[in-house]
């Protein structure tokens, strides 16, 4: 073995890694998914608003997370059995999004069932979360932009407490298309371009 | 530095195509056999040979199992094999002593 050989080893090992990697790569459609779903149970949530019918506002969210919540389930599943490598990376990121799932789920519809808060602070709350999992994803996958993605739905939960709280589900918008959506869309055409 | 310096490399890893079979399982909890052949671009024949020596050196565990109705072999580095692979990286990098940081 001489020093050249050894680069050339290096260089196999860095190729057989960075292969992997981008073959299992995070295909954002989930992201999509959710963000569209979300922005529905918006349009969902004002038009109940609109009608005055207040009491369905809490079935209109659980309607669409519910169902958000089991195409997840079904889609994550159905892309396990037709992967061909499990990497640690993906694992941690499944992990972390169930994690998150469930904070959504209690935070944003368990305890406002049982009065526990007004509905004013489910908002600030969720979009907390929301930061801490692309913050969380941006370092998994080494994105740097979900990490300034992230520090915009922080700032957003601050910026809520200076909305009316019957205003507040509506800044989130322009987080999710501008903080969630456009983000992910960049990252994926990059990564196929790559 | 002197020859005798230099720590020996493993010659169950002192190859091609094992390798990079360990370069792909180190980042992966189980990769199957087919994505193995598609990545490093191999038969089945050698890829299996290679593998058959990797799993006597306790390296890496092979599962053989069905997906469907199709038999499927899935791969895992064993920590015996992550050990092994962690020592060759160390013994290369003496190798190259300029680009060590």
């Amino acid at each position: 073995m001489n020093e050249l050989e050894a680069k050339e080893e290096i260089r196999l090992i860095q190729e057989m890694i960075q292969k992997t990697r981008k073959s299992t790569a995070e295909t954002g459609n989930l992201f999509f998914f959710w963000g569209s779903l979300i922005i529905l149970a918006i349009i969902g949530n004002y038009a109940l608003v609109f009608a005055q019918k207040y009491d369905w506002i809490w079935i209109n969210w659980t309607v669409f997370v519910l169902a958000g919540m089991f195409y997840s389930a079904f889609y994550s599943k159905r892309q396990e059995k037709r992967q061909e490598a499990a990497t640690y990376v993906q694992i941690a990121a499944r992990h972390l999004a169930i994690a998150c799932g469930m904070g959504f789920l209690i935070l944003g519809l368990v305890f406002p069932l049982f009065k526990l808060y007004s509905f004013g602070v489910i908002p600030p709350l969720v979009a907390v979360i929301a930061g801490i999992e692309l913050f969380s994803i941006g370092g998994i996958y080494e994105w740097n932009l979900l990490k300034w993605c992230a520090a915009l739905w922080w700032l957003g939960s601050l910026g809520m407490l200076l909305v009316h709280v019957y205003y507040r589900t509506l800044v989130f918008i322009p987080l999710i298309i501008f903080a969630y959506l456009l983000p992910v869309w960049i990252l994926r055409s990059k990564y196929k371009k790559a | 530095m002197p020859l005798d310096k230099f720590a020996p490399l493993d010659p169950v890893i002192h190859s091609q195509i094992r390798l990079a079979v360990l370069s792909i399982l180190l980042s992966a909890q189980k990769v199957e056999f087919n994505y193995l052949k598609k990545t490093i671009g191999t038969t089945d024949g050698n890829l299996s040979t290679h593998l058959s020596k990797l799993e006597q050196a306790g390296y890496v565990a092979v599962k053989k199992s069905f997906k469907g109705k199709k038999p499927l072999t899935t791969c895992s580095l064993t920590e015996k094999g992550r050990d092994a692979f962690s020592r060759y990286l160390k013994a290369l990098e003496d190798y190259i002593p300029i680009e060590k940081t």
